[in-house]
């Protein structure tokens, strides 16, 4: 198969370029995107022109009322909560990444070398992943029950006092960013898996031959081969924890005291406890905005470090 | 060749618009062939569990369906918390379940949010309830629930932990309750079992402000003129009293309902307030665990709240009379025995005559009906029931991480209320 090269013509005198007719092939191309433009109309931008229209019309329930300007999303903005909620939703999102990135990279690179009992010790690791968010979150509370939980009964039996982590702001956060981390690394493992059987063994082996140890190959062989998919998995990451509302629904609501209390979660509160449409999709735009600019400054990042 | 690719991609367009406007579409599959009805009814209980309650509901639907062979009765489970949320989307989008089965003090919420019908006039004809009716109503006064069961709330103390604290009895008082809390707590357990989270819709705040509210005759109907009562502030002073007693669990801001009944179920929990309903359960796993009428408060009364689920006809149903039909059944003698003897309490007189009710199994049902109808009165509820509750274990979060008084309690559950 080749690639077909177009030659731009010879400038004609008086310096106008002839206008150049893609070939036809290029010409059929948009009847293609088509169909993937209609689908995105209706499932992106249908969506979220509809959360604009209601984050700007008064709402009852699922009933939208009159137009109200910007008032809703004045109303989002003067509320003195929302500055600790991007700022959890930040904390929360940056701290899980942070788990999860390095936990998936090297449970990759050790289920990579793994020989013996392969799917074994692959399906192990993928054990957090293949439950759903709202089991995962329940087998935390009860295994951190301060009353009866499992790990309760082993901290004091050390002498280390109860487990009695969901109970105050700070290690309710700390607990469901690492749930959330504990969760989700092994879709980073997965992705890494299949970016790290990509990097050729023989590069691999020149980096030995030239006495490199197991980090310095790691560093200048592999590290360069997976970076973009770093970066991917990373952009992943970080949409998932921006948005995750189910562990932090099932563990503490937002509590205690709104310590945990996302964006997400606010946006899931207003809907489904205030039925506050319109103050709800006013968060969920903000929401939006947060999945845009960390998804630009990733990508902006990935293509710099092309290899 | 490239004709075809061309065609094939516009076919491929149109197809896939097609398919979008037909997913889109509303459907309309209840009266199926021969004309034979289908109602989709939506309860948290799943028949294919192996236990009482879930044996009752799907022997009763069996029953139903062989009883009327022209209606077909779709059980969909959806948790108490999907309902809350799913009910007012789906009765928006036309696509509400035909019976809507909820908890008493949702229901003005869900009649606001356009979740019900007005019954049929035949709902008339039944006139057996136990307890009034009459508050489950729409703006315009017309019914639109009835009872499915009924509960009140009520003491459940462990009695080996409350005699190791020097009570022989149940605490009869608040104040007592106070008292002993706070010297079960200084033999190593949990004096009172509550919770102050918000995860499930801070039911077990809910239910005992409900009920506590009643005893002092203090109308939750209108939540700013219920904070704004001393009752209130003697609801918020128990807490707090609770509290420097010791007599709260260290993770009480965390626990919830369900913490609260398996404490009491391993024997961690001296003393609770939680739903009749869950008394059985409790003794079942416990014997040590008994129960008493709900402490009085300050003005001598103990007559608490009564509520429960209830069942009604979706606004969405163009099938009101084979709805009400099933409605019928289900609160009736047959079904309601059989759901009795899986341990709820039955809303309707005429079940009583059933023999199985003069045997040993039907006692603590009985006895549970008798403390219903003598100590509890229905009444109405907010509109914003679910944000009266967040905003009570909001102010219970106050008072034991911040150090909160009662007053401050009172008033961040009345902003949180009424915001």
């Amino acid at each position: 198969m080749s690639a077909t090269t177009v030659e731009a013509p010879p400038a004609r005198p008086g310096g106008r370029v002839p206008e150049v007719r893609p070939p036809r092939e290029r010409r059929h191309v948009w009847a293609y995107l088509l169909p993937v433009c209609v689908v995105s109309t209706l499932v992106f931008v249908v969506p979220l022109l509809f959360t604009i229209w209601t984050a700007t019309h008064d709402t009852k329930y699922y009933e939208i009322g009159a137009f109200n300007g910007l008032s809703t999303i004045s109303a989002m903005f003067a509320d003195d909560r929302l500055l600790s909620q991007v700022l959890i939703t930040l904390g929360f999102a940056g701290g899980a990444l942070v788990i999860a990135l390095p936990l998936g990279l090297l449970s990759a690179i050790a289920l990579n070398r793994v020989r013996r009992l392969k799917r074994t010790v692959r399906s192990l690791f993928l054990l957090p992943w293949l439950m759903s968010q709202a089991t995962a979150g329940t087998i935390w509370l009860w295994f951190l029950n301060p009353n009866f939980g499992p790990a309760t009964d082993l901290t004091n039996r050390l002498g280390l006092g109860s487990t009695d982590v969901f109970s105050s702001p700070g290690p309710a956060f700390l607990a469901i960013t690492l749930i959330t981390a504990w969760w989700s690394y092994p879709q980073a493992m997965l992705l890494f898996l299949g970016a790290l059987q990509t990097v050729p063994v023989e590069l691999k082996e020149s980096m030995q031959v030239d006495g490199g140890n197991a980090w310095q190959t790691f560093r200048n062989v592999t590290l360069p081969f997976i970076r973009n998919t770093v970066v991917s998995v990373a952009v992943v990451l970080l949409m998932l924890y921006v948005q995750m509302v189910t562990i932090i629904l099932v563990t503490t609501r937002g509590g205690p005291l709104g310590g945990t209390e996302t964006l997400a979660m606010r946006t899931y509160n207003q809907m489904f406890v205030g039925y506050d449409m319109s103050g709800a999709a006013a968060s969920a735009l903000l929401l939006f905005v947060i999945n845009v600019v960390l998804t630009l400054v990733a990508v902006r990042f990935r293509r710099r470090e092309t290899l | 060749m490239r004709r075809l690719r061309s065609v094939f991609a516009a076919v491929t367009a149109v197809l896939t618009v097609a398919a979008a406007g037909a997913c889109a579409g509303p459907t309309d599959d209840t009266a199926g062939a021969g004309g034979k009805v289908t109602l989709t009814y939506w309860d948290f209980i799943d028949p294919s569990q192996d236990n009482a309650r879930s044996k009752a509901l799907k022997e009763n639907i069996d029953a139903f369906q062989v009883d009327n062979p022209d209606i077909a009765v779709k059980l969909e489970v959806v948790s108490y918390g999907d309902m809350l949320s799913r009910l007012p989307q789906a009765s928006a989008a036309g696509q509400g379940p035909d019976i809507v089965k909820m908890y008493t003090p949702n229901v003005p919420q869900l009649v606001d949010a356009k979740v019900y019908q007005p019954l049929p006039d035949a709902y008339k004809e039944v006139t057996d309830w136990l307890r009034p009716i009459d508050q489950l109503v729409d703006g315009d006064g017309k019914q639109v629930a009835v009872p499915y069961e009924y509960r009140t709330c009520s003491l459940v103390y462990n009695k080996k932990l409350l005699a190791a604290a020097g009570a022989n009895s149940a605490p009869k008082t608040w104040d007592e309750v106070v008292q002993v809390a706070g010297k079960v707590a200084k033999n190593g357990s949990i004096g009172f079992g509550t919770g102050f989270s918000e995860a499930d819709n801070s039911a077990i705040m809910a239910e005992l402000f409900d009920c506590f509210m009643s005893e002092l005759k203090v109308p939750v109907e209108d939540p700013a003129a219920a904070f704004a009562s001393p009752g209130a502030q003697e609801y918020a002073q128990f807490f707090a009293d609770l509290k420097a007693a010791g007599g709260l669990s260290k993770s009480v801001v965390a626990d919830q309902y369900s913490t609260v009944t398996d404490g009491l179920s391993n024997g961690r929990v001296a003393m609770a307030v939680i739903g009749t309903h869950r008394i059985q359960s409790v003794q079942k796993v416990n014997p040590d665990v008994d129960w008493a009428p709900l402490p009085a408060a300050k003005n001598g009364s103990n007559t608490s709240a009564t509520f429960g689920w209830t069942l009604g006809v979706g606004s969405s149903s163009k099938n009101a009379d084979a709805a009400w039909k099933f409605i019928n059944y289900m609160t009736g003698p047959v079904a309601q025995t059989r759901m009795a003897s899986g341990g709820e309490v039955p809303a309707r007189a005429a079940t009583y005559d059933d023999p199985f009710f003069k045997t040993d199994a039907a006692k603590a049902v009985l006895a549970i009906r008798e403390y219903v109808e003598k100590d509890s009165e229905p009444h109405a509820y907010p509109q914003n029931w679910l944000k009266v509750a967040g905003g009570l274990s909001s102010a219970g979060q106050q008072l034991y991480l911040k150090g909160a008084t009662a007053d401050q309690m009172v008033q961040t559950a009345k902003a949180a209320a009424t915001s």
